[in-house]
């Protein structure tokens, strides 16, 4: 046995130094960093995109380094621009996209989509609309959508239909969506034996929800055209929060404190939580997990249906050289075409950015099959860009802290966004101050 | 008691002797503390004074002009966030200094005799010092989850309602230190289990001829014998207590709320998060600075105390 692994080792080996060997006579070099929720399946899947590219392309010789999470994928891009070695091409969370342009550390993508001879606008209807806001801005596109998502309900089959309601006919409004959690609701006590709603409290997770919620009451959450204002002291957050509020502390129909998203897809599994509001992203991982039957519905609205996009766009540090630039973008152009968009859009539960992915006739019979990736694919219609600030982070947390505390009993509603307001100016003024607020002398 | 002061009056005369041949050998011995001395230069030393340099040095957006100035403490003493990681950080210390210690020396203490069952207990208690801590809080998050996970579920048992372990900023913290204790106790345990070994027998012989009682024998031999390690097991929790957070960052990232922000997890969140390199290292200096002072301090003072003792 130990015989037999060794030498398939030196085997494999010694094939990898030839290819090495080989490839380094003309080969452009270039580094793919990419990050992945969950390492082992997807980094696996990325390997083997990534050898039918090199294969595809034989002066081209691409690695795709693991980078970990969203955040440390935007740490070590930092680092690597800041240490003057930037990757070719980076799959970067696409609400971090907008700090790399104000930073002034991002190529322009313009110049190569012209060569290829297509206009900006050509060139961005190959994606869905929703897409646009986060890739092209300030006059120019900065990304290439690569993976998205929007935020579902998720919701229990089985507990829908023992509590009288229908499953194939889920709540469309907040009225609906209040009252339904409510039957869904079973008390024991003093203690709740399942809850009829939960989402992810945690940071990132709660910001993407508020902002749907905002938006679903009418809102904008940001200012899509410049990265120095929020809304968060405004009529339709302030609904927002509250609708929150109530359903942990006047409906008791939803767990007070912070849920984490593993708390709640765990409980969603174990039947404790009837509704739960997830990322389309987690769809395959409900599907292998979830014993009861579900079913997946849009986000029930208030003044309309809305929700924010998520996921990740394929951006291109400045600073490379022409022949690693053009490599970048042959790379670039093939993982985010209909063929290749649509096997990791199949794969891994993300929707596929590029239209033309559903035209293929492999997708068109996934599609078939998987009724639900359907409803997540429908609610693009109603999906807007994602909140992308300067400081993002810190200004979203902004909001995320004050809605905690909301949650867990510890602020008004009204104090709470006035508070995360504040914080936000705060955080964002020395751009305002560059900006907005640079007047001619 | 009279032979650990001769020991300590034979211990004097040859430090005494040592440094003074010391001065003819500086080169020697600076030879051969080369290669640990250039590491630790190269990856300690300047990495903290380009953080004392970064910390004084002003940058602000839009401009290329580095100033130089107290302008980042004079932000990170307004700065609320670092105010509360300050308060967090002394209670977690608190918290999980003193009771993993206290806990650690009863267990080194009941478990002092080598026999077959307490050899098996030592490992038991020892055991979680083996998992890392990053396994460690993967786990305890099983471990919290509110009403399905198994701390509410034998809780339940006991007619408990389900609690929100790291939701709830008025909890999440203590869940924190419950897990630290846990995983450092057995940890410390060792030292103080080292430490016995090295209290002479007749001590406890005469102590029992002259009718000491346990308890007695655990204040005027154990504890003061025990003095040396003690402060060392102080400052290594100390250390732990700032330094240790990969629980924050897998079970709360700080939250809920900033409630289990911790002092490394703030720093971290201001050079990563938001790019405000000048607050990050002014918060390192300030860490660093209390840090060594209390070290210090608590080396000296238990120190002093035990031979005072003795």
């Amino acid at each position: 046995m130990i015989h037999w692994k060794t030498l398939a080792a030196a085997g494999a080996l010694a094939f990898g130094l030839g290819q090495t060997a080989q490839s380094a006579q003309a080969a452009t070099n270039i580094e793919l960093y990419f990050p992945v929720p969950v390492q082992g399946k997807l980094a696996n899947k990325m390997k083997s995109l990534m050898e039918a590219f090199n294969k595809a392309h034989p002066d081209i010789d691409a690695t795709a380094v693991y980078t970990g999470s969203y955040d440390e994928t935007n740490l070590k891009t930092r680092a690597a621009i800041r240490a003057g070695n930037p990757p070719a091409a980076v799959i970067m969370s696409a609400n971090f996209i907008l700090e790399y342009q104000i930073n002034n550390e991002i190529q322009p993508l313009d110049p190569m989509i012209k060569a290829d001879g297509m206009t900006d606008k050509s060139f961005m209807d190959q994606y869905w609309q929703a897409l646009h806001g986060n890739a092209e801005f300030a006059g120019h596109v900065w990304a290439v959508p690569f993976q998205n998502s929007t935020p579902l309900l998720y919701l229990n089959v089985k507990a829908f239909k023992e509590a009288g309601l229908n499953p194939d006919n889920p709540p469309q409004t907040w009225a609906e969506w209040a009252d339904a959690a409510k039957k869904l609701t079973k008390r024991d006590g003093n203690s709740v034996s399942q809850y009829g709603l939960m989402m992810p409290g945690n940071y990132d997770y709660l910001g993407w929800i508020v902002s749907a919620l905002d938006m679903s009451n009418g809102g904008q959450y940001y200012n899509t055209d410049f990265g120095g204002e929020v809304y968060y002291d405004q009529p339709s957050m302030l609904g927002a929060v509250r609708f929150m509020h109530n359903l942990v502390f006047k409906d008791k129909v939803m767990p007070q404190g912070v849920t984490n998203a593993k708390d709640v897809s765990t409980s969603f599994f174990a039947g404790k939580a009837a509704m739960v509001v997830l990322s389309t992203g987690a769809l395959s991982f409900v599907r292998d997990n979830m014993k009861d039957n579900f079913r997946v519905a849009f986000l029930p609205g208030h003044l309309r249906h809305a929700v924010a996009i998520g996921g990740a766009s394929l951006m291109m540090p400045k600073g490379l050289s022409p022949a690693k630039q053009e490599a970048a973008w042959t790379l670039i152009k093939w993982l985010t075409s209909p063929k290749v968009a649509g096997e990791w859009s199949r794969f891994t539960g993300y929707f596929a950015p590029n239209k033309g992915a559903y035209d293929l006739p492999e997708m068109k019979d996934f599609m078939a099959q998987h009724p639900n990736a359907q409803v997540a694919l429908k609610q693009l219609a109603y999906a807007h860009p994602w909140f992308a600030t300067y400081n993002t982070v810190a200004v979203r947390k902004a909001l995320e802290d004050q809605v905690q505390a909301v949650l867990s009993g510890n602020e008004t509603p009204e104090k709470a966004v006035k508070a995360a307001q504040a914080k936000a100016d705060q955080l964002m003024a020395p751009y305002v101050a560059q900006t907005a607020l640079k007047l001619p002398d | 008691m009279t032979d650990v002061m001769t020991t300590n009056d034979r211990v004097l005369p040859v430090r005494r002797a040592r440094r003074r041949g010391a001065r003819g050998r500086v080169f020697p011995a600076l030879a051969l503390l080369a290669p640990s001395l250039v590491f630790l230069i190269l990856f300690t030393y300047w990495p903290m004074l380009q953080s004392l340099i970064q910390s004084l040095s002003i940058q602000s957006f839009g401009s290329t002009q580095t100033t130089f100035g107290f302008g980042n403490f004079q932000r990170l003493f307004a700065d609320p966030g670092f105010r509360q990681a300050a308060v967090n950080n002394a209670v977690y210390a608190a918290g999980t200094i003193l009771p993993a210690i206290a806990l650690a020396l009863a267990l080194a203490v009941g478990l002092q005799e080598a026999t077959g069952l307490n050899t098996l207990l030592r490992g038991v208690v020892f055991f979680p010092v083996l998992i890392p801590l990053v396994a460690a809080a993967a786990l305890f998050s099983f471990v919290f989850l509110p009403g399905v996970g198994l701390l509410d579920y034998y809780l339940a048992k006991f007619g408990a309602s389900q609690t929100n372990w790291l939701g709830d900023p008025s909890i999440a913290l203590w869940s924190l230190i419950g897990l630290t204790v846990w995983k450092n106790a057995g940890y410390y345990m060792l030292f103080f289990l080292a430490g016995l070994q090295a209290i002479p027998e007749d001590l406890y012989e005469a102590a029992r001829m002259e009718g000491a009682g346990t308890l007695a024998r655990f204040r005027r031999i154990t504890l003061p014998l025990l003095g040396p390690t003690l402060a060392f097991v102080f400052v290594i929790a100390l250390i732990n207590s700032v330094t240790q957070i990969d629980h924050v960052v897998l079970l709360t990232q700080g939250g809920p709320s900033n409630s289990t922000n911790l002092l490394l997890y703030y720093i971290y969140q201001q050079a990563h998060q938001n790019y405000d390199y000048g607050l990050a290292a002014a918060a390192t200096v300030v860490t660093l600075a209390m840090l060594l002072s209390l070290s210090v301090i608590s080396l000296k003072s238990l120190e002093r105390g035990a031979h005072y003792e003795s």
